[in-house]
């Protein structure tokens, strides 16, 4: 009699914890199919020949805002302690200015598109962290490209649960990249200058 | 009595994990306190900064390397970009990747070297697989039905990346003319690599594609025209993405070579 108690509590907790998994396991197909969906709208919208040039990167960038978190990007290009440093409206004007930049390099990257073929060759999830690797072919080589995901505590307003925080490209992060620019740059100069420079680059 | 062993093990394991679930969850409003009082939401800074560390790069040559990056920046607004002009105007981008492919075929003996030299004997063999494959059956190189119809991926070792595997460090950044980033490290692995190169035209106990000096400078120019024509695009996005280009295109380099050691 006992016996079979404790083997029924075993089985629930068993089929929950199989069920939880399920949920893991899920979530990952999930964002894989999110994924997917998104990326044949974007194409949807470059085929779409009746768009000006200008306007088929704005619809682009509007899909693409809730997958990514720039803000958070922006933040950790800087660093804690730089970040730190700054006042309310700096910061304000720091994120801006980078996600704008972060928009036209986008932009300037649609641009070169050429109906390459997109795929999704491998996707990994370690705890709070999605890595999903795609590969572009183009005619001239193949581009390896991984976007790291992270789900945030609470859901935040108008974006993904998953959100993109950096891109690695043949193995180069992006964010690292610009962390480390933004470091060399602010070793000589002020964060007025360095947002001058963002400020400019973004009209050339 | 193993059955009851085994459940009890079952229910400690369970227990524990939610005991560390728990646990867990008893920290969080701990750790948001805290932060609270210091600033809004910044404890996003705490689950990235040690993901995101960015590494000191040594550079006791940076104003030899900022101007030989300018200089390389120069040669290729002025003199690379319009040449690539006329040579991608009469070339169709197909052509361009077998020629890139052309010349990467030939590095086979460099990539089954540093394999071998790393340990990384089933990729030797898989190169070696590329190799024989590519050269007959994909038109000495021109073409890929070792990846193709294979699925033969390649797997590209220099001595640079040997060294590396056993422990040597970068060295300081160095940025070569006409070339671009590199450091001490990978640019003296370039002698090694170029001995094993079947370009080359030094005494040699195998077939070599040069014989003279000026027949190899003539194959070397082909290949970095053709170089720069499949990362000219490349090239430009990092110009734009760049603040400042040398030290932008430093990290890069140093990152990418990094991720090529690691893997």
């Amino acid at each position: 009699m006992m016996m079979r108690r404790v083997f029924v509590k075993i089985l629930f907790i068993v089929s929950i914890l199989g069920f939880s998994s399920n949920i893991y396991a899920s979530e990952v197909d999930d964002l894989k199919a999110h994924f997917l969906e998104e990326l044949d709208d974007i194409i949807k919208i470059i085929e779409n020949k009746q768009y000006t040039k200008d306007e088929r990167n704005a619809k682009i960038v509007d899909e693409l805002t809730p997958m990514f978190d720039f803000k958070l990007m922006a933040k950790l290009s800087l660093g804690k302690k730089e970040w730190m440093s700054l006042s309310k409206d700096e910061r304000e004007k720091f994120v801006t200015l980078y996600v704008e930049r972060m928009k036209n390099s986008y932009s300037s990257k649609i641009d070169a598109y050429e109906n390459e073929k997109i795929t999704i060759t491998n996707i990994k999830r370690k705890k709070s962290r999605m890595l999903l690797s795609t590969e572009i072919s183009t005619a001239e080589k193949n581009l390896k490209i991984v976007y790291k995901f992270y789900k945030p505590k609470k859901r935040k307003k108008d974006k993904d649960a998953w959100l993109i925080y950096d891109v690695e490209i043949i193995g180069i992060s992006i964010l690292k990249a610009d962390k480390a620019q933004f470091k060399e740059f602010l070793r000589t100069k002020s964060i007025e200058d360095l947002m001058e420079a963002l400020a400019t680059k973004k009209t050339s | 009595m193993l059955k009851r062993y085994s459940i009890f093990l079952l229910l400690v394991f369970i227990s524990f994990n939610f005991s560390a679930c728990s646990s867990k969850e008893a920290q969080v409003p701990k750790v948001s306190k805290t932060t609270q009082s210091q600033e809004v939401a910044d404890d996003d800074f705490d689950d990235f900064e040690e993901e995101m560390a960015v590494k000191e790069v040594s550079d006791p040559f940076e104003g030899y390397n900022r101007s030989v990056t300018n200089f390389n920046d120069g040669m290729y607004e002025h003199f690379f970009k319009p040449v690539n002009k006329g040579y991608t105007a009469i070339t169709s981008p197909g052509f361009r990747k077998s020629v890139g492919r052309f010349f990467n075929n030939l590095y086979y003996p460099m990539r089954l070297i540093n394999n071998l030299l790393q340990g990384k004997f089933h990729y030797a063999f898989e190169e070696t697989g590329r190799f024989v494959v590519n050269t007959t059956a994909g038109f000495l190189g021109f073409f890929d039905p070792a990846k193709d119809k294979m699925g033969l991926e390649p797997h590209n070792e220099d001595f640079g990346q040997t060294l590396g595997f056993y422990g040597v460090g970068p060295g300081p950044h160095i940025v070569i003319p006409l070339f671009g980033p590199s450091n001490l490290r990978d640019a003296i692995s370039f002698f090694p690599d170029a001995a094993v190169s079947p370009i080359d035209y030094k005494d040699r106990d195998w077939p070599t594609l040069t014989r003279t000096w000026a027949e190899l400078m003539a194959v070397k120019s082909v290949e970095k025209f053709n170089n720069v024509s499949l990362y000219s695009n490349q090239y430009e996005e990092i110009r734009k993405d760049a603040v400042d280009l040398y030290p932008y295109l430093r990290d890069l380099y140093e990152q990418k070579r990094a991720k090529e050691i690691e893997e």
